[in-house]
């Protein structure tokens, strides 16, 4: 059997098992639905509806996510061209980086209200720091002899920005995006707890509050498909385009 | 410590080769004059004074670590020499080529596009996109790598990389070529066959290529190489001496057969341990 087969297979296999265990023990030992739902009770609930809140956080992450590492890496690119920006500005994104989202949230609600933009902009706030982070560390990653031959043949800063930083960073670029792919929908769920008529985030607190706990189930299982599914488009994207860098795997 | 300047004749002082006038009348191409270097309290190069001629092929040999490399930068004026220093060049500001000790490969960039990098780096461009692309495939078919032109740096062993650096530095048509153990890491046969290679290309009418200074561990490839070896101190570093060599050109396979190469390696060896 091929290794790409067995990577498939296996935890394929493990989760068909875990989930007939899971089944057999709920109906086994008659454990209420509030508490634990078995896995077929919670497929029962997955609904269109359901497909459209997911929608809307997928929506909120995405925009949040493509905001902050734009803004992120334009940062980083002006922290490493100006000395005295880096040292002034880096502080303050540290501070920022430590203030715990969930404390900001509802100020964010406050300042924007209950739509989107409350969520774009704390899926941002989470994904900002390590873009810039890794940005910084990549576009200063250069090889010393690198810089050297680009002086040697009279390469402007905008050459050996184009042709030698930018390229150099890009690892690091794709590392900070699979890292910040989860956070995003973390952001946008924590927007959503605070306030929101629609979302994942939204789904899971009513149906705590109406302890409909399949309900709940299935939003967090299709809060965890949403990070998924960005993470592995990150991923892919990384392996087309980094193909020189062995990629290690988190 | 300061260091002297001796020029001292291998052999029985006959001269060979038709090209190598007296150096008193020979065009300077690079000239350096007094030049020191420290690196914070480390000091690298100590007063050091050597003049490169126009069709020159230069070597410099001394210990791991004495300052070559940094000499090489000085005349890259990748580095500025200290107070009292000076570095000149021929009227005309020769174009300058080199290769670095190691590789330095773009790894995004495929061997033929590594070669075309310098073509196309600067505010003029010297080249278009066909003729850089033109000089690329000469420069890869020197170094005997046309059939690697797509490949990566990842998928070429570190022969090959030095080579494609190598072709790279040759590509944009210098008039001096400073190279930092260019051979260092190829076996044998690769190395003997790019050091011919790189004196017909430098004796070639063809090329702008002129002066050649090369830095190397081996006092073999030195001698079979050069017009004149210079011999450098440990740290820090000064010109030790200078040692002509009188051996005919061109160069060929064989001439370690000749008593004047056994007689300047001999000599070379002596002065090693002596250091
Ligand atoms: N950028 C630097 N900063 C501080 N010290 C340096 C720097 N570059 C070189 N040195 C020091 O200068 C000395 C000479 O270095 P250099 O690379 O010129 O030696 P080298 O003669 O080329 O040696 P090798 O034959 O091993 O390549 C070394 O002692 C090294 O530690
Ligand atoms: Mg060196």
């Amino acid at each position: 059997m091929s290794d790409k087969i067995k990577t498939i297979l296996y935890p394929f296999g493990f989760a068909v098992g875990f989930l007939i265990i899971w089944e057999l023990a709920v109906r086994l030992f008659a454990i209420p639905v509030y508490l634990l739902p078995a896995p077929t009770a919670i497929v029962s609930v997955i609904d269109a509806n359901l497909g459209s809140h997911m929608m809307v956080t997928l929506m909120e992450a995405l925009i949040g996510f493509l905001l902050a590492n734009i803004l992120g890496f334009i940062t980083a690119v002006i922290f490493v061209h100006s000395k005295p920006i880096e040292k002034g500005v880096f502080p303050l994104a540290i501070a920022l980086k430590t203030t715990p989202l969930v404390a900001l949230a509802p100020l964010l609600v406050v300042w924007m209200g209950t739509g989107y933009s409350s969520k774009v902009v704390a899926s941002m706030l989470i994904c900002f720091f390590p873009i810039l982070v890794n940005s910084v560390k990549g576009l200063k990653a250069i090889e010393f002899e690198a810089w050297e031959l680009f002086s040697t043949y009279k390469g402007t800063k905008w050459e050996i920005f184009w042709k030698l930083r930018l390229p150099t960073s890009l690892p690091y670029v794709l590392s900070a995006l699979k890292i910040s792919s989860s956070l995003a929908i973390v952001g946008a769920i924590v927007g959503e707890f605070v306030g929101a008529n629609k979302g994942l985030g939204y789904v899971v607190l009513v149906s705590s509050y109406h302890m409909d706990t399949p309900v709940m189930f299935s939003a967090i299982i299709a809060s965890a498909a949403c990070g998924l599914l960005l993470f592995w488009s990150i991923s892919w994207v990384e392996k087309k385009l980094i193909f020189w860098q062995r990629v290690d795997e988190v | 410590m300061t260091s002297q300047v001796i020029e001292m004749q291998a052999g029985t002082g006959q001269q060979f080769g038709g090209n190598q006038s007296s150096p008193a009348n020979r065009e300077i191409a690079v000239s350096l004059k007094n030049c020191s270097l420290s690196f914070g309290e480390v000091q690298v190069l100590n007063n050091v004074s050597l003049d490169i001629y126009k069709n020159e092929f230069l070597s410099i040999l001394g210990p791991s670590g004495c300052g070559k490399s940094t000499l090489l930068r000085l005349m890259l004026e990748l580095l500025k020499p200290s107070e009292g220093g000076e570095i000149s060049y021929s009227s005309d500001k020769p174009s300058i080529g080199m290769v670095f000790q190691k590789p330095v490969l773009m790894p995004w960039l495929s061997a033929i596009q590594n070669i075309e990098l310098p073509l196309g780096l600067g505010e003029k461009k010297k080249f278009t996109k066909k003729e850089a692309r033109e000089k690329a495939e000469g420069a890869l078919q020197l170094v005997g790598l046309q059939d690697f032109k797509n490949h990566f740096p990842h998928q070429l062993s570190g022969g090959m990389q030095q080579r494609i650096a190598i072709a790279r530095a040759l590509a944009a048509d210098p008039a001096v070529l400073l190279m930092d153990e260019p051979f260092g890491a190829l076996d044998e046969f690769t190395r003997e066959k790019l050091n011919f290679e790189l004196l017909r290309l430098w004796e070639s009418p063809d090329t702008s290529l002129s002066t050649v200074v090369m830095v190397t561990h081996s006092i073999q490839e030195s001698v079979i190489m050069s017009d004149r070896i210079v011999m450098m101190s440990p740290r820090p570093a000064g010109v030790e001496a200078i040692i002509p060599v009188p051996l005919p050109r061109p160069r060929e396979v064989g001439m370690e057969e000749h008593p004047a190469y056994y007689q300047t390696v001999k000599e070379l060896r002596k002065r090693v341990k002596h250091l």
